[in-house]
């Protein structure tokens, strides 16, 4: 799957002088997709889809016919399902998706197939085309990782890819408490005299990780030093016997970031079951058998429940998803600097949710396109928005069949996750602020 | 403000609670975290008005449960910052898992404990179960005898805690109803004199969340792996030298107050009109005033009995006690608390375990009173001096003495 991409434009660059809409133009053989329009200052601005993460075209779409591709990030057209009214065009801000009087209906940039033909003709730089990897390689690639080579997660484990993209972007001025679980599993902490960080890291007790960040935070606060504190925790630490001092923090609006990473169970002591264990899930203290068929409840959503504390900024992410991460780690961090920030990461397990390390990727775009994980942000002030759109998911069965942990479940276990699913969407839409029009 | 951390000493009226609350502000403690329990809960009330007054010019966490309060200090002391807090009875019992990890940690911080009896029967009142219950887990404890004793004590144990041969967290015990709510006159000492005193706070010279100095705190210690075995014996060795360099340096820490304060305690044990006794009654905690009554009431009587007041437990002083206890032909034990492992309370076992380390042999007669904020009269006392002075012609209790049984 290739990373998402996206066209760059440079405004003070482009001289208005037209040739990337020529091109376009000859490369679709209809009206450019594109379009150089006079700025609102001097200078020039661009229409152009931006692929959006959270894409207005396709929510306002009536016909199915608009799709953000999760794999690619493009968001395209089909011409068997549109029905001409195009709603699309009123729903983008950017002049991205236009009724093209050549063609006979709305057409926006596809991207040329990975060589957009208006990027190869802009003589100026005015047009660049980025991949998600190039543009995490501009800011990132000088960043120090702050943590040493070989450490010891299992293979396909996508936490150890987490936690050196976050702490490569947090630097040396912080420190991290790594409650127990699989991330000191795999030797950040160190053992025996020898650590697995380059900062200062810690083991709390799994109860106490917000409230040990707390006392830290005050005591640098007291001297007048900026020090980022981070919690590098599991769905345990957090959901269950860590639930109280992360609740006391939050409320206090403590200046932490807490990131909890789930794997929905106590995987690094021999996936025993957790809070945030999903119903149906197959661990070792929900076993399958004669009776017992998994776990017999929903699983705690504690993203919602930090949503109730009132938080500075609570968030959900994916590792498919890591231009997305990378924008809500920005904003986490800034967050944390006046109150209490809460990440919520999805990581499923190949070892203990039994499905193929190479597939961790694929199975976390899965989620994300059934609905079983749903991207968002969450302020006070602004309310929830969805960094993805959760319209026309995918039928959850196609998530919880890659998974061996469900693989014992009926068709009727299948209908109450997808129903589960359905109603957690339903109330996660219930927390975005409504336009004050309405 | 001023009348807070005067200049010169002067003489105020409270009670014990509000005398740890009073220690504290001249300790100068960069972070306090709170959370009231019953019979502490006005020694907290004092620390936030403190704070809010602008008296105390501590970061003050208020937390939502003993567990949280001590986690935070833990932070907040690794960070570099001196720490207080206080709690009692089934708050310290969900204090106990980071409470527990403190000691090895080796993190010199101040926790007051105003004891009360555990649960159940339920109860709110005092006793020491809180305290003696948690009497293996490393923690330095003392216990105070009255009001000022709490006052000079709390200050002093920072400086125990931070010593860099001991380097460990100091339980300061006052009893929960007696010492807590009990009012009277203290000698505030100077501020400026407790600032030259304590000094700078060096608390995390050893290990420290630090990014100037970055490090792993408290990786994985021991196993069976290369080198894990001599490491975690290390730890633990250094961690029992701490303790036993206490006993020496709370010595000193007494003789440097009594010079600059004029207040002369017994670090250790008290002797109380033990050199010519036959006979003497060995207590802890408030009870020790009703036990010197009851002393000098015998004393005028013509009986020769004296007093061992015990005020560091944890070391336990077994020379001191020793030789406080080859002064006499018999002793009477009175504890504020029971043991479950023998019929009798703690102080008792730890009492006779120092006496096996010893040529002395004397008979010891086991009373336990005080039990949910019971009273130990005169009275009662009396009963312990008659029972120990049977006890030294050869007529010794086979099982503790219940002093309130028939309350």
């Amino acid at each position: 799957m290739a990373a998402q991409d996206t066209i760059r434009f440079v405004p003070e660059r482009c001289d208005g002088c037209g040739d990337c809409m020529k091109a376009c133009s000859k490369a679709k053989g209809s009206a450019s997709r594109i379009s150089v329009v006079a700025g609102v200052g001097q200078g020039w601005e661009m229409a152009l889809c931006r692929q959006c993460g959270d894409p207005k075209c396709v929510a306002n779409c009536p016909a199915g016919a608009l799709d953000k591709h999760g794999g690619t990030g493009i968001v395209g057209w089909s011409a068997e399902l549109c029905v001409d009214c195009h709603l699309c065009t009123l729903g983008c801000a950017y002049g991205g998706i236009a009724f093209d009087p050549t063609a006979g209906h709305v057409q926006k940039c596809d991207m040329c197939d990975g060589a957009p033909a208006c990027v190869l003709a802009c003589g100026k730089g005015a047009l660049q085309h980025l991949s998600a990897a190039a543009r995490l390689h501009e800011t990132h690639a000088d960043k120090e990782d702050m943590f040493v080579p070989g450490l010891s997660a299992c293979q396909g484990c996508n936490s150890e890819l987490l936690i050196r993209h976050t702490m490569r972007r947090i630097g040396r001025e912080s420190i991290v408490a790594a409650p127990p679980g699989c991330i000191p599993g795999m030797g950040t902490v160190g053992y025996n005299g020898q650590t697995g960080s380059k900062v200062p890291i810690f083991h709390p007790l799994l109860t106490n990780t917000a409230a040990m960040l707390g006392g830290i935070k005050r005591q640098y606060e007291r001297k007048g030093q900026d020090v980022t504190v981070v919690a590098l925790a599991g769905d345990g630490g957090a959901v269950d016997v860590g639930f109280q001092s992360l609740s006391g923090a939050a409320e206090r609006g403590e200046r932490v970031l807490f990131i909890c990473v789930d794997n929905e169970g106590y995987m690094n002591t021999g996936m025993q079951a957790s809070g945030s264990t999903t119903f149906g899930s197959w661990t070792s203290t929900t076993p399958v058998g004669e009776i017992g068929r998994g776990k017999s409840t929903d699983g705690k959503y504690l993203p919602q429940l930090m949503m109730g504390h009132g938080c500075a900024y609570v968030a959900t992410a994916s590792t498919a998803f890591l231009d997305d991460y990378h924008a809500k780690l920005e904003k986490a961090l800034a967050a944390s600097r006046a109150g209490f920030a809460y990440l919520h990461v999805h990581a499923p397990c190949p070892t203990g949710w039994r499905f193929p390390a190479a597939m961790t990727t694929e199975v976390c775009r899965r989620q994300v396109e059934s609905n079983f994980v749903t991207l968002w942000e969450f302020t006070p002030a602004d309310g929830l928005r969805f960094t993805r759109g959760v319209e026309r998911p995918r039928p959850v069965a196609d998530y919880v069949r890659m998974i061996g942990k469900y693989k014992h479940l009926a068709p009727a276990d299948l209908e109450r996750i997808q129903a589960s699913v359905d109603r957690r969407v339903e109330t996660l839409q219930g927390f975005r602020r409504r336009p004050a029009a309405e | 403000m001023n009348q807070l951390t005067p200049n010169s000493s002067r003489m105020i009226v409270c009670d014990g609670n509000e005398a740890a609350a009073r220690a504290v502000v001249l300790a100068r403690p960069d972070v306090v975290s709170v959370f009231p329990i019953t019979p502490q809960s006005s020694l907290v009330e004092s620390l936030s008005q403190f704070v809010a007054d602008g008296v105390l010019g501590a970061e003050l966490i208020n937390a939502e449960g003993e567990h949280s309060v001590l986690s935070a200090l833990q932070g907040a002391c690794l960070a570099g910052a001196r720490t207080y807090t206080a709690t009692s009875g089934p708050g310290l019992a969900f204090m106990f898992e980071p409470y527990v990890r403190t000691p090895g940690l080796r993190l010199p911080m101040v926790v007051s404990l105003v004891t009360r009896d555990m649960l159940s029967p339920q109860c709110v009142w005092g006793g020491q179960q809180d305290a003696m219950s948690v009497r293996e887990c490393g923690w330095i404890q003392i216990y105070c005898e009255d009001v000022q004793e709490v006052l000079d004590t709390v200050v002093m144990a920072f400086k125990l805690a931070e010593h860099k041969d001991v380097l460990l967290p100091v339980n300061v015990c006052h009893d929960g109803n007696y010492l807590s709510y009990g009012v009277s006159r203290v000698e505030m000492p100077a501020a400026g004199l407790v600032d030259e005193f304590l000094g700078e706070a060096a608390v995390n010279w050893h290990i420290a969340l630090d990014p100037a100095r970055p490090m792993a705190v408290d990786p994985l210690t021991g196993g069976t792996g290369p080198g894990g075995a001599a490491s975690f014996v290390g730890y633990r060795k250094s961690q029992i030298r701490g303790m036993a360099s206490a006993l020496d340096v709370f010595s000193d820490i007494h003789a440097e107050w009594g010079e600059r304060f004029g207040r002369h305690w017994a670090p250790l044990v008290e002797e109380y009109r033990l050199d010519d006794a036959d006979i003497a009654i060995v207590t802890i905690g408030s009870m020790t005033g009703a036990g010197k009554d009851a002393v000098d009431a015998a004393r005028d009587r013509g009986e020769k009995v004296g007093l061992i007041k015990v005020k560091m437990y944890r070391p336990f002083p077994r020379g001191a006690m020793i030789a406080a206890l080859s002064k006499v032909k018999a002793a009477g034990i009175v504890d504020r608390s029971v043991s479950f492992a023998w019929d009798c309370g703690p102080l008792h076992q730890d009492v006779m375990t120092a006496l096996f380390a010893s040529p002395v042999r004397i008979p010891l007669v086991g009373c336990i009173g005080g039990l949910a904020g019971a009273d130990i009269t005169a009275e009662h006392f009396a009963r312990v001096i008659a029972a120990t002075a049977q006890a030294a012609g050869g007529d010794i209790p086979a099982s503790p003495i219940w002093l309130n049984e028939h309350d």
